[in-house]
Formats: C-alpha cells, structure tokens, sequence
C-alpha cells in the first residue's frame, strides 16, 4: 500500500521557507517526507541505523541547501530523492548490498504525480523498449544501489557485461525519450 | 578548464544519477556538478528521468530521536553566539528551539522615548514592527504583511531577559492589523531587562505551560539609544 505523495507545490513552499530559515518549515518537510526517504534509504543501506543515520544526514543538507534548489523544475521529490540516493551512495562499504534476485522489486507506478500522463507513459513505453538484462539492470542499480561489480555478482555475469548492459540502457532510455 | 564533450558528458551525468559512476570518478564528477552548469542541468535532466524507477515503497516512521538529532544539528550553527550559551541549553530542553538571530536595528522615534524592534526574517520586508511606550507599559504591535502561514499555530512574542533567566511571554503577534497591549508589571519588568525578544509558533491561544514549545522563528536586538 502506498501513501499518498507530497504535493510538490506544498513542498517547494516548504522548501522557500526552509531557504529562508524558517525552522517550522523543516520540521514539516520532515513530517511529511522522512517516512518516504527512509524506505527508500533502508531499500539501500539494508540496516535501520544506517539508513536513519543517513536520513539525518540528508535533512541537515536539505536545511543547508534548500537555497540552491531550482523552483522551476518543479520536482521536489525528484530533488529530495536526488540527496538521499547520493548520500546512501556515498555510504556504502564494499561487500555490504548483496541482494538475491527474489528480493528486488520491479518498479511499479511512477513516483513523480505531478509529471503528465504522457511523459508517464513514454518513461514506461521506453523502459519496454530495454532487454529484460537492460531493465534488471538499471532497477538493480537504482532501486538497491548496487555498483556494477555487485550487480554482476548478483545476477552471475562479468562486470564488462554488466557495464555494457548500463551504457546501452542509459543511450536507449535518452534516445527513447527524446524522440 | 576542462571541457566535456556532450557525448560524454551525457554518458557520466547518466550514471552518477543512476549510481553506477563510483570512487574517485565519482567524487570528481560531483565536484564539476557544483561550478559546471551544464554538468549540474545534465544530471538534473536524468534524475528526473530516472525517478520513475523508484519502487512503490511503504513508508518507515524513523525512530523519535531521528528528528531530535536533526535539530540540533542544524542549532549547533547559530547565527548570533554572542548570547552565550546558558540561553541556548535551556531552550533546548524543552521542544525543538531552533533560534537564529536576525540582527534588526533599533529606530529611536520621536520623544516620548519609543523602541521598536522588526521582527522577521527579510531585513527589509519585516513581518511585524513592536513599540513601547517610554515606561514600557504597553506595547504596539502591528503586522506589517498579513502573516500568512500555519493557520493552526499561533505566533507568541517573548521577552528574553539578559541574565539567561527564562523568557516572559509577551502574548500573542497578530495576524494582521496593529494592537496595542497593556503589559503587566512582570512583562514589564522582563522587557526592560531584556535586549532580544523572540517569536515562537505555538498551539492556537499560545503556549499552554507560560514557556515556549514550539520553534522560535525570529529573534530580535530591542533596546534604546542615547
């Protein structure tokens, strides 16, 4: 069951306010957010501790930069899921996100409610147009924040396959879109 | 200067979104992101793509001192540490004080002596403007805009006396308009030991306990010249 998403023009005001140091406004982004971030964050970082450690982490950066983010892009989440993917990246040690291929979910109904239903569906038109290799992939990548060495490990193949796989995806799913 | 070709620069700015650029690649490429526009709007562009991928989650309640360690983080910069830090430990006793200073100078008006403090967080788009009457009987206080935010809060002022003592509430801000208040001896006496006074959010009505316990918003220099 999903909950429902954080309206984005909700957030960016949050966010404004946040940029002008309103403190009230961080603890409601946090209220409102922190629960999505942090499934996320154990979806990569595997332990509790570590993904609250890193969801600390990222709202202090949210704190300290909601400055520099870009209103017009009218994506906040995309924002938000931006600094705690990086940060969890970041704190990964070697060896710790082995993942059995059972346990990696597909991606469902896009994230972002604010994107039209047609680029929506262009995204998913397009994810199509990958191999299944390709896809498992990407999502391997994404969702659980395997390097390409794990990912290799993961689903038995050589890295060079592996990184192959990556690039070709990536140049496919950009030409997909922007045609 | 280096200077990426577009090709490439597509390519690296597709797997950093992604995660796949690792190591010192990847340190580097962040790097560039932070004074390269094209580099920072190319990564953009795929997190934004990429973003579809996300997985239906179920949300996690972080555990309670999750947020705690978050405030206080981002409390132990504080703008203004000349006020020392008895003032700072205490408030953080109690719920959430997250306190910047706005340093706001004081006008002297036209005698009989008046101090006024602006309160908010724009220098010069001030949220409400605060004067006293010479003997500090009465306060006036007017919103300069009409203060739009939590409409299930209340904005409390506060007098915060100089010996760290803890702060006297001074009653609520409007929303809108101007209103003058009689003060009490106490809020009196308070008043004038303090040189700041602070805005905090509270339940509807204020606080409840006679001390602040929500974030204070705003906190003000309010004192006289000559």
């Amino acid at each position: 069951m999903r909950a429902p998403e954080p309206d984005n023009a909700a957030l960016e005001i949050l966010l404004a306010r946040c940029a002008r140091q309103d403190s009230a406004a961080i603890e409601e982004l946090y209220q409102q957010v922190a629960p999505i971030l942090l499934a996320l964050l154990m979806g990569m970082l595997r332990t509790r501790d570590l993904a609250e450690d890193a969801l600390q982490d990222v709202f202090v950066r949210v704190w300290r930069q909601a400055g520099q983010y870009d209103a017009h892009r009218g994506r906040t989440m995309a924002w938000l899921v931006s600094i705690a993917r990086n940060r969890a990246i970041d704190m990964q040690r070697a060896n710790r996100n082995w993942v059995t291929l059972e346990s990696v979910p597909e991606p469902a109904a896009p994230a972002g409610r604010e994107e039209s239903t047609l680029t929506r569906n262009a995204l998913e038109r397009c994810l199509q147009l990958l191999s299944g290799d390709q896809r498992q992939c990407l999502v391997l990548a994404y969702q659980q924040g395997l390097s390409q060495d794990h990912i290799a490990t993961t689903i038995g193949c050589p890295l060079g396959t592996v990184k192959s796989w990556v690039r070709r995806a990536l140049v496919s799913l950009r030409q997909c879109l922007e045609s | 200067m280096n200077y990426l070709r577009p090709q490439l620069l597509e390519q690296l700015a597709g797997a950093y979104a992604l995660g796949t650029l690792r190591g010192p690649a990847r340190a580097r490429f962040g790097r560039l992101c932070q004074h390269n526009s094209a580099a920072s709007a190319a990564v953009q562009r795929w997190e934004d793509r990429l973003i579809y991928l996300l997985p239906v989650v179920a949300p996690v309640a972080p555990s309670p001192q999750v947020w705690a360690r978050i405030a206080q983080r981002i409390q132990s910069r504080p703008v203004d540490s000349k006020r020392g830090t008895g003032w700072w430990r205490w408030m953080a006793a109690g719920a959430l004080a997250l306190s910047l200073v706005v340093g706001i100078s004081i006008r002297l008006l036209n005698p009989p002596l008046q101090t006024v403090a602006a309160l908010g967080d724009d220098r010069s788009h001030p949220l409400w403007s605060v004067a006293r009457s010479g003997d500090s009987g009465s306060l006036t206080i007017r919103a300069l805009q009409d203060v739009r935010g939590n409409a299930q809060r209340a904005y409390e002022l506060w007098a915060l006396p100089r010996d760290g003592k803890p702060p006297v509430s001074l009653g609520l801000l409007p929303r809108t308009g101007s209103i003058e208040r009689t003060l009490s001896t106490t809020q009196r006496l308070a008043l004038l030991a303090s040189s700041k006074v602070a805005v905090s959010l509270e339940p509807p009505g204020g606080s409840p306990s006679g001390q602040p316990t929500g974030p204070i918003l705003y906190v003000a220099d309010v004192g006289r010249t000559g």
